[in-house]
């Protein structure tokens, strides 16, 4: 088959039947479940390693109101991990790629934090727009331009997960024909240029990773300025 | 689907129970929902008998009685083989599938990594060792040559990716395989140690117990020699009290016969004195003149005699 740089971020179809669903699906059946045994296998137990360590690192420094995110910020952790990770595979679809499935993931976490805190403690979560020992006279600049950033965080982090994803899937797909093109005429520079792909997957394995976590990281840290 | 209950049981930061849970329960049940659906057609054959089982229970709650022959379970999709015995009815009874059988130790056998073993046994007899590598070689061979996989970028991309998976599993499977044995070792340990504890400590109680029925035989013994003891005491203390009147007794009787030798003593003697002092003023001078001559002859006739026989 014949791939433009496009292909790799087009929804999938199947003669005209979308897939998207069973894209976003397909990463639940990965996953170990435990069985109705005491001691299971081990990627059970790596899996479950795993998970108890993450929630610990994201809920530690959290106050006992933001537990209740437990469950959901692990699991869109393992779905962001899963979908990134299986993403580096060839001729695979990332939905991360897309600015609709990370917009939608990030804008209703963050107005639910949002909401959260002005519900709860509005003074509080109105308080953190300005930040301490700030000079009395910059207090009205800091005010609007603490609300911007507030209103900015959906998209960042939106855009953030999207823009390493796309960019680092694109670059390999570059390099890769750059590789592909160059390797008849100048196998030298092609042996080169597939160094460089080799660096650059190792990098965007840890990229997803990292993309992953920090987007759940952050959306720990305003549910802790809220909660 | 989410139940908060179970996440406040565990005291550790467990969470996976919870979301396993969740992903558990919802995986059964829309895994059946979606075979029944999917083999619909196959079951209409076996409505007859499904009509029958639920005709035979009428006590039991149709609604959630999912019935479906193994058969239709077993090539549903990847959870398939599984699911066997599904035809229960969802928690209408206390019966349990317990003891369960053993999981097997390992994993099944692959051969470099994703190749099961049983491909390699499969074509075995009919081509022998190389058999599966040349069917491998040969499909890769006639999808490159008939253009069904074309070489492009991705292929490299493919490369590359393929080349850090293998490396990183090569390099740290051992590894993880053996942190996620030692977890699990210590697991089991941890469970074995309560348990052996508890065991030691109700063998002890045990032999305490039988330590103190003996020593419950030999409580009659012991009152025994208390009393023995007892008895001897007031025993020795009776004879100290009879010594000791004995002795004040004798010592009172020893003074009055002191008293009276002494008394005894004194008239002797003043007796004695008496006598003598009369008896010397009695002597005149003529006796003591009579007397003395007496002795002189006396003297002479016992030397006469000494003489007379010293001669002879």
């Amino acid at each position: 088959m014949t791939l433009s740089l496009f292909d790799q971020f087009m929804s999938p179809t199947l003669l005209g039947v979308p897939l998207i669903g069973l894209a976003l699906a397909l990463p639940w059946v990965l996953f170990f479940q435990p069985g109705a045994r005491w001691m299971n296998n081990r990627l059970v137990t790596l899996q479950a390693v795993f998970m108890n360590w993450f929630v610990k690192q994201i809920f530690q420094p959290m106050s006992l109101g933001g537990h209740k995110w437990a469950a959901l910020l692990m699991s869109l952790m393992l779905f962001l991990i899963t979908l990134n990770m299986l993403g580096l595979l060839p001729y695979t679809f990332t939905p991360t790629t897309q600015l609709s499935l990370n917009m939608a993931f990030a804008v209703p976490l963050w107005l639910a934090t949002v909401i959260i805190g002005m519900r709860n403690q509005p003074t509080h979560a109105l308080g953190h727009l300005l930040p301490e020992g700030t000079p009395t006279a910059l207090i009205p600049v800091l005010i609007v331009i603490e609300t911007i950033s507030l209103f900015i965080r959906p998209l960042a982090l939106g855009v953030r997960l999207t823009a390493n994803l796309t960019a680092g899937h694109l670059l390999i797909q570059l390099i890769a024909t750059a590789a592909f093109v160059l390797f008849p005429m100048m196998p030298s520079v092609a042996i080169l240029t597939s160094i460089l792909l080799f660096l650059l997957t190792l990098l965007e394995i840890a990229v997803a990773m990292i993309q992953a976590y920090v987007f759940v990281l952050l959306l720990s840290l305003y549910l802790q300025e809220n909660v | 689907m989410l139940s908060v209950g179970q996440l406040k049981t565990h005291h550790s930061f467990s969470v996976e129970f919870v979301i396993s849970r969740c992903f558990a329960g919802f995986s059964r049940e829309t895994s059946l929902r979606l075979c029944r659906r999917a083999r619909r057609g196959r079951n209409k054959k076996q409505g007859a008998r499904r009509s029958n089982n639920s005709a035979s229970q009428p006590s039991v709650m149709l609604s959630r009685l999912i019935v479906v022959s193994v058969n239709s379970l077993k090539g549903c999709g990847p959870i398939g083989a599984g699911l066997v015995h599904a035809s229960r009815s969802l928690h209408t009874s206390p019966q349990s599938l317990a003891p369960l059988p053993p999981l097997p130790e390992k994993g099944g056998k692959v051969r470099h990594g994703i190749f099961p073993e049983e491909l390699f046994q499969l074509l075995y007899p009919k081509t022998g060792v190389t058999g599966p590598y040349m069917l491998g070689t040969g499909l890769i061979l006639y999808m490159l040559s008939k253009e069904i996989y074309v070489i492009n970028h991705e292929t490299f991309a493919a490369a590359s990716i393929g080349t850090a998976i293998i490396y990183g599993v090569k390099k740290f499977g051992p590894t993880v395989a053996n942190l996620a044995d030692k977890i699990n070792e210590e697991k089991v340990a941890k469970a074995q140690e309560v348990k052996d504890v508890a065991i030691s400590s109700l063998t002890q109680a045990i032999d305490d117990e039988k330590k103190e029925q003996w020593r419950v035989e030999g409580r009659s013994m012991l009152f025994d020699a208390k009393r023995n003891n007892v008895a001897m005491l007031l025993e020795t203390n009776y004879r100290e009290r009879l010594h000791m009147v004995t002795n004040e007794v004798k010592r009172r009787l020893d003074y009055q016969i002191a008293l009276q030798n002494l008394h005894h003593r004194l008239e002797q003697e003043h007796m004695i004195n008496w006598v003598e002092k009369n008896v010397i003023s009695s002597i005149t001078p003529q006796q003591e003149k009579e007397s003395i001559a007496k002795c002189i002859t006396d003297l002479k006739v016992l030397a006469k005699a000494t003489q007379a026989r010293a001669a002879a």
